[in-house]
């Protein structure tokens, strides 16, 4: 039996917009009919852009937000019937390093936390200390939260969400802000509790972190579930075209629209690194790339566009989210 | 863990989590402790300029006493102590809903009212220390009384900030659902210091108005102070104010609780929680 079980779930939000006295209410879906399941000792990844539906996702499952339709099941529990039961079973990290009291110590928000998981005291004084341990906190236990930085509290946030051990984990953008040494350390600990046997749903935009800590990943633009498989799976699905990276400076975002009317080109878009210096980089999805290739390098140059690299690389999970739906996940 | 001894652990969690935070801030606690005095103050000077000479006989006869100071220090100090639990409750979830903190309690299995009755608790000491800092101090330094009027004076307090804590938890509820804690707050608190007598008797309230004030337990707890500390009345000649103050006791929280969970039950909807 599936640990986590998501039925058809859709939320919709009402805004309204305009003008004190001129208000319209303004519909937006935010997921429409997301179905999955999460198994014991998997990954599932949620990989799609801003404003995609991860968030909602998350905050839905871990009962913040009531569904518009549907239901899920935690190790079991409805969201909707047994909200209670089903936070006993979850571990939450939600994205941000604010999501803990920077006047208490680091050891004293995960006491905190304990208590209001009903953790008794001897259980809590030991888990405390192997997670404090486990993050690398350890030394800083006793310091105001105020006082770390970015990646301790983040860290920090972490072993939080491990606090009471509860078999189904939510990590939303675990590593978002963090340094690379940090989000190692992160990544290292979430392969490791899926070897444990957690169910671990993770959301991300970082398609090389979905890529390589997901059993699964599930591709959702607007509010629904495009794509989901094993990445491998879904990388194959895009193999049939050659992938040309183009790094550029002087981008201009019009020449996409020109590429795309080029007959052999399937897609292309443009991922800006640095927009007030506009350079970046042009990925383009074409059938024969070699071949197609000098016509697009004679348009850019035509362009005043600066070519300094190109190359011909291996799809990747954002290829895959191109070839969907036409638009890089930074978009 | 038995859920009792869990709640319990959760509740006192909760309650020295909101007192670390007070004692860290220490700024603002010094600030309510002077406000009642300075009030007090402007209020001496005010009446002197108005009453000129005649200013304490007026007073006397209009209250009965000649103690002014007390009278308006008790007046001050209760008028603090009720902001603080309208206000601080619902600025407290507010600011945990800015900080991000406040889904962090939502995640976890407990009550919401516990979430509110802890954060309430731990207010309920921040008053009855400045009320015992305030009051107690001017009371000993002006007019000593018996240990007993001061003890009854404490259960007073106990028992009409309890009512006050109803209020504030339609308050906390309005926060989550509206945002804005101050706007609601602060014109509820200058409506109950008008209404209920922080700075006069009641009585010099046009008629409809006093019936307004019967309503605002505030109203019966300033009245009750003054008549415990400045006149020794007893238990036995307050019967009456003391089962109206806890028949409050009981009935607001609950209609409180009510409509906070009604609110919170809209921001899970809305997805207002993590929205400021």
């Amino acid at each position: 039996m599936p640990l986590v079980e998501v039925q058809a779930l859709s939320k919709t939000f009402e805004t309204k917009e305009g003008r004190l006295f001129n208000r319209v209410a303004k519909k937006v879906t935010a997921l429409d009919g997301v179905s999955f399941t999460i198994s014991k000792g998997e990954i599932l990844g949620l990989l799609g852009p801003n404003g995609a539906g991860k968030t909602t996702m998350i905050k839905m499952l871990c009962t913040l937000v009531q569904p518009s339709s549907g239901d899920a099941y935690v190790n079991g529990f409805s969201i909707m019937k047994a909200p209670g039961k089903v936070r006993e079973n979850l571990g939450v990290m939600l994205t941000g390093e604010r999501t803990l009291y920077w006047k208490l110590t680091g050891k004293e928000n995960l006491e905190y936390f304990a208590a209001l998981y009903h953790m008794n005291r001897e259980e809590s004084a030991k888990r405390i200390e192997y997670l404090l341990d486990l993050v690398g906190l350890k030394d800083r236990a006793d310091t105001y939260v105020e006082n770390y930085s970015t990646g301790m509290r983040i860290r920090l946030s972490f072993a939080k969400a491990l606090l009471h051990d509860a078999p189904v984990l939510l990590f939303d953008e675990p590593t978002l802000g963090l340094d690379p040494q940090s989000s190692r350390l992160i990544r290292e600990m979430i392969l490791d509790l899926r070897k444990k046997g957690h169910a671990i749903l993770l959301t991300t935009h970082y398609m090389e972190e979905a890529d390589l800590l997901s059993d699964r990943v599930a591709i959702i633009d607007h509010g629904k579930i495009i794509a989901m498989a094993a990445p491998s799976a879904l990388k194959q699905s895009v193999k049939s075209s050659d992938i040309i990276e183009i790094e550029a400076r002087n981008l201009q975002p019009e020449i996409v629209e020109r590429l795309k009317t080029f007959t052999d080109i399937y897609d292309a878009v443009a991922l800006f690194n640095d927009s007030a210096a506009h350079s970046g980089v042009i990925k383009i999805h074409a059938e024969k790339g070699k071949e197609v290739l000098p016509g697009i390098l004679d348009a850019l140059v035509r362009r005043d566009i600066g070519v300094t690299k190109v190359t011909f690389i291996e799809p990747t999970l954002e290829d895959v989210f191109i070839e969907l739906t036409g638009r890089g996940l930074r978009d | 863990m038995t859920d009792i001894a869990g709640t319990t652990k959760a509740l006192s969690a909760i309650f020295m989590k909101e007192l670390k935070h007070y004692t860290r801030y220490p700024g603002n606690l010094a600030f309510l402790f002077a406000i009642p005095f300075l009030f007090t103050f402007m209020l001496s000077a005010m009446g002197t300029f108005v009453g000129g000479s005649n200013a304490a006989q007026y007073f006397f006869q209009r209250t009965g006493t000649q103690n002014f100071f007390v009278y308006q220090i008790l007046g001050s100090a209760i008028w603090i102590m009720t902001w603080v639990v309208i206000e601080d409750l619902g600025s407290a979830l507010r600011n945990e809903q800015i900080k991000g903190t406040l889904e962090q309690n939502f995640l976890a299995p407990i009550n919401r009212f516990l979430l509110l009755v802890g954060v309430a608790l731990a207010h309920i000491v921040i008053s009855a220390l400045i009320f015992i800092g305030v009051v107690f101090a001017t009371v000993l330094v002006l007019q000593p009384g018996s240990l007993l009027s001061l003890f009854l004076a404490m259960l007073t307090l106990i028992l009409g900030l309890t009512p006050m804590f109803g209020i504030a938890f339609i308050f906390s509820g309005f926060v989550i659902r509206f945002k804005e804690p101050y706007a609601f707050t602060q014109i509820v608190n200058m409506i109950f210091a008008v209404l209920a007598g922080t700075y006069y008797p009641v009585s010099v309230l046009p008629s409809w108005l006093q019936i307004v004030s019967r309503i605002i337990p505030q109203t019966y707890l300033i009245e009750d102070m003054r008549l415990i500390i400045l006149f020794n009345k007893s238990l036995v000649d307050l019967y009456g104010h003391f089962i109206l103050l806890g028949v409050m006791a009981l009935v607001y929280p609950a209609l409180g609780y009510y409509f906070f969970k009604r609110f919170e039950n809209r921001a899970k909807v809305t997805g207002d929680l993590s929205k400021f």
